[in-house]
């Protein structure tokens, strides 16, 4: 056989085929990963929205309003949290499926797929937590400001606007996912397969 | 190159250093398995059997010597070539079986296809053939913890047939089932061997296992002790 065939691969969509049947089935861990990123993206989409929505209403004609820029403190501090808490927690997965990464070794899997398996997953997680997040923010961010500005005000903010902000929250929410993933996947994929199987949970 | 044998093990030696003290897990091994062969490794816990299956398997590497797969010499592939040997050229089997538990005994059969490169359906197809072939048709879409013991070690064997490897690797293959069980294991991996000629290498204390092998090495302190024909 040709060196040139002689070659492992993982396409992406067996990487996702993979990264999706593990979420499903460890819902309650990708649940809470899900969530915390969830939680401080709204916070952060919230004050993005409550900015636009005082905007549009000043430029429509209504009084001078702003968010205080203390907030953005709160909220950069509330990201942080919640990517410590995805490192966490992949983390404690990767001492979970030890052996399994082992077992892939075995089977032909390179470190390189193993980083890509968690980074699909991390991916995958900071979408669906990106795009609660970004309902739960717009939402809060309406009834604090809605009293004020009417809540029909979301409607008036120009289409490209919202766009835009939908698109940084997603982007935003997936990034630091996968940052958080990075050093627990890069962990998982130095194990030693002999270490790995004799591994004992 | 030899055509003959497809694995040779020329003075493998491994030491480890555990605290502070050398402990010599393999001391000077030769050996020559030819291509078709079922040889069992015999010997107590600590005589090297499992250190020995680590490097045929490609998994760890000697301290001094070489092993040759199919006349290469494994220590001088790179990180591809060693993955695809694992891939290809081996199939494992475990005491524990080893099954991934998220995925169904068809996933798993099919993930050695994945690493292959096989289209998605292709090895889906093939594991459920194996499935059928190793008796477990009627329970592809079972998770590992809804199968038996003896069924999750012949889905290990069908996940180690995917790739059609030339060496099946079993350490201790019956060593967590019962006799009956075990029994059956033994006849699936001995009719493999007979009927697509692969080359069997099996660490085991089990007595109807070493009957039906064509060589028996005793292994003891790292060193072969002795050999003998089956």
């Amino acid at each position: 056989m040709a060196a040139g065939e002689r070659r492992v691969n993982l396409g992406y969509a067996e990487a996702f085929r993979l990264g999706y049947n593990q979420l499903i089935r460890r819902l309650d861990r990708s649940l809470l990963n899900v969530a915390s990123i969830a939680l401080g993206l709204s916070f952060y989409t919230s004050l993005l929205h409550m900015d636009t929505f005082y905007y549009t209403y000043t430029a429509l004609g209504g009084a001078s309003l702003n968010v205080e820029a203390t907030y953005y403190w709160l909220v950069t501090i509330a990201l942080a949290v919640s990517v410590v808490g995805i490192t966490n927690a992949m983390l404690i997965s990767v001492q979970e499926r030890v052996k399994e990464i082992g077992t892939m070794k075995c089977l032909g899997a390179m470190n390189q797929h193993i980083v890509l398996l968690f980074l699909v997953e991390a991916l995958l997680q900071g979408l669906v937590g990106g795009i609660i997040g970004y309902i739960v923010g717009v939402v809060a961010a309406l009834i604090t400001t809605g009293g004020t500005t009417g809540y029909d005000i979301l409607l008036k903010v120009p289409a490209v606007q919202s766009l835009t902000l939908f698109a940084t929250s997603l982007t935003i929410a997936v990034t630091l996912s996968t940052a958080a993933t990075i050093y627990p996947a890069y962990r998982a994929s130095k194990l030693d397969p002999v270490e790995a199987l004799r591994y004992e949970l | 190159m030899s055509f003959n044998n497809v694995i040779e093990l020329k003075g493998l030696k491994r030491y480890y250093e555990i605290g502070g003290e050398a402990v010599k897990a393999l001391d000077g091994v030769d050996l020559e398995i030819g291509r078709g062969e079922y040889v069992s490794f015999v010997g107590p816990s600590g005589s090297g059997k499992t250190t020995l299956f680590n490097m045929i398997g490609g998994l760890d590497r000697p301290t001094e010597g070489s092993v040759l797969i199919d006349g290469v010499d494994i220590s001088k592939l790179d990180a591809y070539e060693l993955a695809w040997l694992r891939c290809r050229r081996i199939g494992y089997i475990f005491q524990n079986f080893n099954l991934i538990t998220v995925l169904t005994a068809l996933e798993n059969v099919a993930l050695p296809t994945v690493f292959a490169g096989m289209p998605h359906d292709e090895g889906i197809k093939k594991a459920q053939e194996l499935l059928e072939s190793v008796g477990l048709g009627a329970r592809l879409h079972h998770k590992p913890t809804q199968l038996s013991a003896g069924q999750q070690q012949r889905v290990a064997i069908a996940r180690a047939l995917a790739n059609d490897p030339a060496i099946i690797l079993a350490d201790e293959p019956t060593g967590n089932l019962d006799l009956n069980t075990g029994t059956e294991i033994i006849d699936l991996l001995h009719g493999l061997n007979k009927t697509r000629g692969l080359t069997l290498v099996a660490a085991t204390h089990d007595l109807k296992m070493i009957k039906v092998s064509d060589r028996v090495v005793w292994m003891r302190d790292g060193s072969i002790e002795k050999i003998e024909r089956g």
